[in-house]
């Protein structure tokens, strides 16, 4: 029987279509680690996964085949690892999927759930989880009232790393809970994503606006992103106006990002779009509009027209690279 | 088909949104409340669907304070049925165990071939509701759908994931969660604001659920720390007079973020 | 240009605790149109108003009309895709009676949703102002089957309707009109002639325009004795109620006007078009008067929502146009900060403030006025409705005129630019002090209709419960006793120039008229000051969030804006002397 140490922190990773750990395991290791021993938890037949988990920081691994059906497979592997591990918190991703399973295994359990965590820690008593909600106005921080609790961790929020373990695991044996389930009828994978870093938990993040007038014109913001090697997002206005896909949406109901660097492209910045960017260390703006109120919360704004300002700074940058 | 609808009451997000940082609960004062956006979307998707099904019951469900009543009458203007909401002193403050207790209690009151709630609200921004009531209530959950299709046994639609996009059904009865890509709210007009009037009403007490708030044997989550961080103000601004894109690289690579 | 936003709260406050709106809600027929339905009803519409019918002022103003050589006129696109949606969500049958399929709220609801409809697109306003006009004469004199085959589609809003006074010859005076209604044996008549300043003549927006047609029967007596109303649909109706023949009836041209662009200002010309009579024979005026205090007041408002419209845009500009330093700062400042500045925008907005109450107020008398039980409150209501209409009608024209300009002002020289947004709404604002009747129209109905009634008692009475504010005032502090003072005298004024006024128009009614515009104005400024105060009072006594601001536009008014009614006791009772002293002299 393997030992999951004296604060096991049961952490369910997810795996892609393509068997690879998906980009938020890291942080979820590395959160774990930061209040317990990282016992991941794979529902994933594909090769490697578990030494991929070690690498990153997993003590212990668990693995569990794939069901069919959505959702309720995992959560009853989720339930069969709780009961083997008695872990003092579940980490799950706070992704789409992440968050189904937590939502239903914290019900089944009876267990409390809490959301969109930025952070954890413990004190005398406990887990604490961090969180930073209002578009990162205010910071909270919550706990179970006993026990252990789920939580949701926001991707990217992390930049804690596990060390490497060596690779344990063990197949994990579910009995399946026979709930009613929905069906995954088909997947579309997405065509592969770019050497460009993920929106979600980039050290720099360049976004357009509405100001870039078309999707062929957005191209500009993926220049200036990848002379600065940053990520790429937009406000609502660039996303629904067709420029790039829904993904790219920074703001309340978007993705959140607390960069270094926000670079402002033709985004007037609303208050939605501010929710999801004004956590960040750095924000410079460029923007005809002298009143957007981007500019309030710029650390460097500059009023002109982004189609004559950005080339020059990309010459300028191009510059001083050679 | 009984189709049920959960709205509700946020703070604006136009406007100033607080925290009390005494308890850790949003200060209603602070802001015009308003109901979530995600909720009218979701009751247009109820309302889309009626349209061609006229023998369609939208039933708006809601749990929140009083003076939310309000805003949850505009669902019934826009055309919803009726309106159930659970208000109870008890509940100020509820974590998300308790509040997914209190709507599956509701919803086994009201009965539902369907529910259908917002991905995640603006002020929680949690997400997780509608998997915790799927669970409650026994039924399948298809959450965060970018597209819904729904027939008389089953509901269908295409979920937008990370590294691609599924399409996944479920049969009756069935909990689903929709994303802003669905279509805005028709918008109230008179007619509908004068047919609301007539529309039942119905307010719950825990009580009436069979809920019990406190419980020393369920353990929940509480705030234990609320800060504000400070407001970010200004810095430079300047006007493009012909080098502001030199003095933007300047800028940048002297604070090393180039 | 700023994006329109409804002011909501101050409609509700001015309803609720400054004009009696609650009272009316007690009436009978009135019971649904409680305060918080009509709030939510304003809600609802201030965004339907927002959404779909603000973003077409500019388009309209830009794109204007056209008029094609087939006698047909295209309105823009954007205009018609905002008028089906207008339809369908039957806005427009809110303030219309039951009968006929409205939803039977009061008048001074409609007016509410007058101000939103109006500030965010004038042009496009007028369309169904100028239907609800004709609905109004119908249902008051119309027949039965007058009635039935034409009100529950102009009621929709899916037909349309206009009014035709005006004709080259006979504008203030229409008294000279000479169009002619030739009796048939049919019943009907035979209508020719020519009209002009058509709002909404023609149009491509519904299917059918009703037409109403001042025209002169043959052997009718002279003047406005001899002036007949008449029904003349631009389709002939069919017994099952669709549309048939298309009658005698067409535009000329279109205007090129300094504004309102997107309206369409027809020449319109009868041909032996076929009209139904309405009401009696010689009776055409009395019919215009019935409408003719709604119509004013409804004019007024035009003012008073352009007023508001501007005042959004030039706030917006204020706070974010950087311009030098003001006094006292280190920083460079944007030119809010800046005193003579606050000056233009106090004005507008303790001026929109008062203004908004003044029209209201006139709403709820006209609906005590038709539906308060007791008669004799019904009297005196008509009275005061008919006193301040003429007041609402020119006052708020004038003011829309002198607000939108100080808005555009205080834009500086992008103000002048016309893509800036703001001179717009000044050039669409000039022809509410022209049409309806002009203001000079106004002043002279004032001095000559209005004050007379009851050998001057209505109007005195007024005044007295004008001045009986005092006392609450007196109780209210310190706070209020700049208020106070300055009421106490200018009302004092308007009393003495009101005796003044009733005493000389028995001998001299010239001198009369002469001093009618600036009295007209000194009523205005009065009746505004004491809106402010009393609506101060009432925030104040509340308790409401509102009131520290109401506290300050009511005292800048009163100190800073009342005052001028001294000024123009002057040039009220200057007499006609001077006026008349000089012929006219060629240009030395």
């Amino acid at each position: 029987m393997a030992d999951f140490g004296s604060n096991p922190i049961l952490t369910l990773l997810e795996v892609r279509a393509d068997g690879q750990l998906a980009k938020s395991a890291a942080g979820m290791l590395g959160a774990a680690a930061q209040i317990g021993s990282p016992v991941a938890l794979l529902v994933s037949d594909a090769e490697g996964v578990a030494e991929q988990a070690a690498s990153l920081g997993a003590q212990q691994v668990l693995v569990a085949e794939p069901g069919a059906e959505l959702t309720v497979p995992v959560v009853d592997a989720l339930a069969a690892a709780f009961e083997l591990v008695q872990p003092d918190a579940v980490l799950v991703s706070n992704s789409v999927d992440g968050r189904d399973v937590g939502g239903r295994f914290s019900a089944r359990a009876g267990l409390p759930i809490a959301v969109d965590a930025v952070g954890l820690s413990r004190d005398e008593e406990g887990v604490v989880v961090h969180h930073s909600v209002f578009g990162g106005a205010f910071n909270v921080d919550s706990a179970a009232t006993f026990g252990p609790l789920v939580v949701t961790l926001r991707e990217g929020a992390v930049d804690a790393r596990a060390e490497a373990a060596p690779a344990q695991s063990q197949q994990l044996t579910v009995t399946p809970s026979g709930a009613r389930a929905a069906t995954i009828e088909s997947f579309e994978a997405e065509v592969a994503a770019s050497s460009r870093p993920e929106l979600r938990g980039a050290a720099k993040v360049v976004s357009g606006g509405r100001g870039l007038g078309s999707a062929e014109k957005f191209e500009l913001v993926e220049q200036l992103a990848d002379v600065l090697g940053a990520a790429v997002g937009a406000s609502r206005a660039a996303v629904d106006a067709g420029y790039v896909p829904h993904s790219y949406q920074v703001g309340q109901t978007g993705v959140s990002v607390s960069p270094q660097l926000y670079v402002a492209l033709g985004i007037s910045g609303a208050i939605q779009h501010k929710a999801g960017m004004q956590t960040a260390k750095t924000i410079v703006a460029i923007n005809k509009d002298a009143d957007a109120p981007i500019f309030e919360i710029a650390d460097f704004g500059v009023v002109g027209d982004l189609f004559t300002v950005v080339p020059q700074l990309i010459a300028a940058l191009e510059a001083r690279k050679a | 088909m009984k189709i049920v609808v959960l709205v509700k009451e946020v703070p604006d997000t136009y406007g100033d949104r607080r925290l009390d940082l005494e308890t850790g609960i949003v200060d209603r004062a602070a802001s015009d409340a308003v109901l979530d956006e995600i909720g009218e979307r979701s009751l247009e998707v109820a309302l889309s669907y009626a349209d061609g099904h006229p023998d369609t019951e939208i039933v708006l469900l809601s749990m929140g304070p009083e003076s939310a009543q309000a805003s949850i009458r505009r669902g019934l203007a826009m055309g919803a049925s009726s309106a159930v909401q659970v208000v109870d002193e008890a509940l100020l403050g509820a974590d998300l165990g308790l509040t997914s207790e209190v709507l599956a209690a509701a919803l086994q009151h009201t009965g539902f071939d369907l529910v259908i709630a917002g991905n995640e609200s603006t002020d929680g921004s949690g997400g997780v509701i509608p998997a915790m009531l799927a669970e409650r209530l026994g039924v399948p959950q298809l959450t965060a759908l970018a597209s819904v299709e729904i027939t008389d046994a089953s509901v269908s639609g295409r979920r937008v994931l990370d590294d691609g996009v599924a399409t996944v059904s479920a049969s009756l009865p069935a909990v689903i969660s929709i994303t802003e890509s669905l279509p805005d709210a028709r918008m109230a007009n008179i007619k509908g604001i004068m047919a609301a009037k007539k529309k039942p009403y119905e307010v719950l007490s825990l009580a009436d659920l069979g809920v019990v708030a406190e419980r020393e044997d369920a353990p929940r989550s509480i705030m234990i720390a609320v800060s504000e961080r400070p407001p970010r103000g200004a810095g430079v601004k300047i006007v493009d007079e012909g080098d502001a894109g030199e003095q933007l690289a300047e800028f940048l690579v002297q604070n090393r973020l180039a | 240009m700023a994006e329109y936003r409804p002011p909501l709260t101050d409609l509700r406050f001015a309803l609720e605790h400054v004009v009696g709106y609650p009272e009316i809600s007690a009436l009978p027929g009135y019971e649904h149109a409680d305060l918080d339905t009509v709030v939510e009803l304003l809600e609802s519409y201030g965004e339907f108003v927002t959404k779909v019918i603000a973003p077409t002022n500019r388009i309209g103003d830009t794109e204007g009309v056209q008029y094609h050589p087939d006698g047909s006129v295209t309105v823009p696109q954007a205009f018609k895709d905002a008028y089906r949606t207008y339809v369908e969500t039957g806005w427009g049958s809110v303030p219309m009676p039951q009968e006929f399929g409205g939803e039977g709220f009061p008048r001074t609801v409609g007016l509410a949703m007058q101000e939103m409809i109006t500030s965010a697109n004038m042009s496009f306003a007028l369309g169904p102002l100028l239907t609800q006009g004709a609905i109004e004469a119908l249902t008051a004199v119309g027949t039965e089957e007058l009635q039935r085959r034409f009100l529950p589609k102009m009621v929709t809003g899916e037909w349309a309707g206009t009014m035709n006074l005006t004709e080259p010859q006979a504008g203030s005076d229409v008294g000279a009109l000479t169009t002619r209604a030739v009796p048939r044996e049919d019943g009907t008549y035979a209508i020719t002639g020519q009209k002009i300043f058509i709002s909404f003549g023609e149009h491509d927006l519904t299917d059918q325009i009703v037409h109403l047609v001042l025209a002169r029967t043959p052997d009718a007596p002279e003047g406005t004795r001899g002036i007949s109303c008449f029904v003349v649909p631009k389709f002939l109706v069919n017994e099952d109620g669709t549309l048939g023949e298309r009658n005698g009836v067409r535009a000329l041209s279109v205007e090129h006007k300094m504004g309102i662009h997107g309206s369409p200002t027809c020449v319109m010309s009868y041909e032996g078009a076929t009209g139904y009579l309405l009401g009696e024979e010689n009776r055409g005026m009395s019919i215009m008067f019935i409408m003719m205090n709604t119509a004013r007041t409804s004019v007024g408002l035009e003012g008073v929502a352009l007023a508001e419209r501007a005042y959004q845009d030039a706030l917006a500009y204020a706070k974010q146009r950087i311009q030098g330093r003001a006094p006292g700062s280190s920083e460079p400042s944007p030119i809010i900060d800046f005193p003579d500045v606050r000056r233009m925008l106090l004005t507008q907005q303790a001026s929109i403030a008062a203004l908004r109450r003044l029209i209201l107020l006139h709403g709820v008398q006209v609906d005590l006025s038709t539906h308060h039980p007791d008669a004799a409150v019904r009297e005196r209501a008509s009275e005061v409705v008919a006193l301040l209409t003429p007041i609402c009608k020119s006052f708020g024209s004038d003011q829309g005129i002198e607000l939108t300009s100080l808005a555009l002002q205080v834009h500086g020289g992008s103000g002048y630019i016309e893509e800036t947004g703001v001179a717009q709404h000044y050039r669409d604002a000039r022809i509410a002090a022209i049409y309806e009747g002009t203001n000079g129209i106004q002043a002279a109905d004032l001095v000559g209709r209005k004050l007379p009634v009851r050998d001057g008692a209505s109007a005195l009475e007024f005044i007295e419960q004008l001045q009986a504010l005092d006392s609450d005032l007196a109780g209210a502090g310190e706070d209020f006793a700049a208020i106070r003072s300055q009421l106490e005298t200018q009302l004092g004024t308007l009393k003495r120039t009101t005796q003044w006024m009733l005493r000389t128009g028995v001998s001299d009614p010239r001198a009369v008229l002469a001093g009618s515009s600036p009295y007209l104005r000194m009523w205005g400024l009065c009746v505004c000051a004491w809106l402010l105060a009393k609506s101060a009072l009432a925030a104040a006594s509340v308790g409401d969030e509102s009131a520290a601001e109401q506290l300050v536009l009511a005292r800048f008014y009163a100190q800073q804006i009342l005052p001028q009614v001294s000024g123009l006791e002057s040039a009220a009772v200057a007499g006609a002397d001077d006026l008349y002293a000089l012929d006219a002299v060629p240009v030395r």
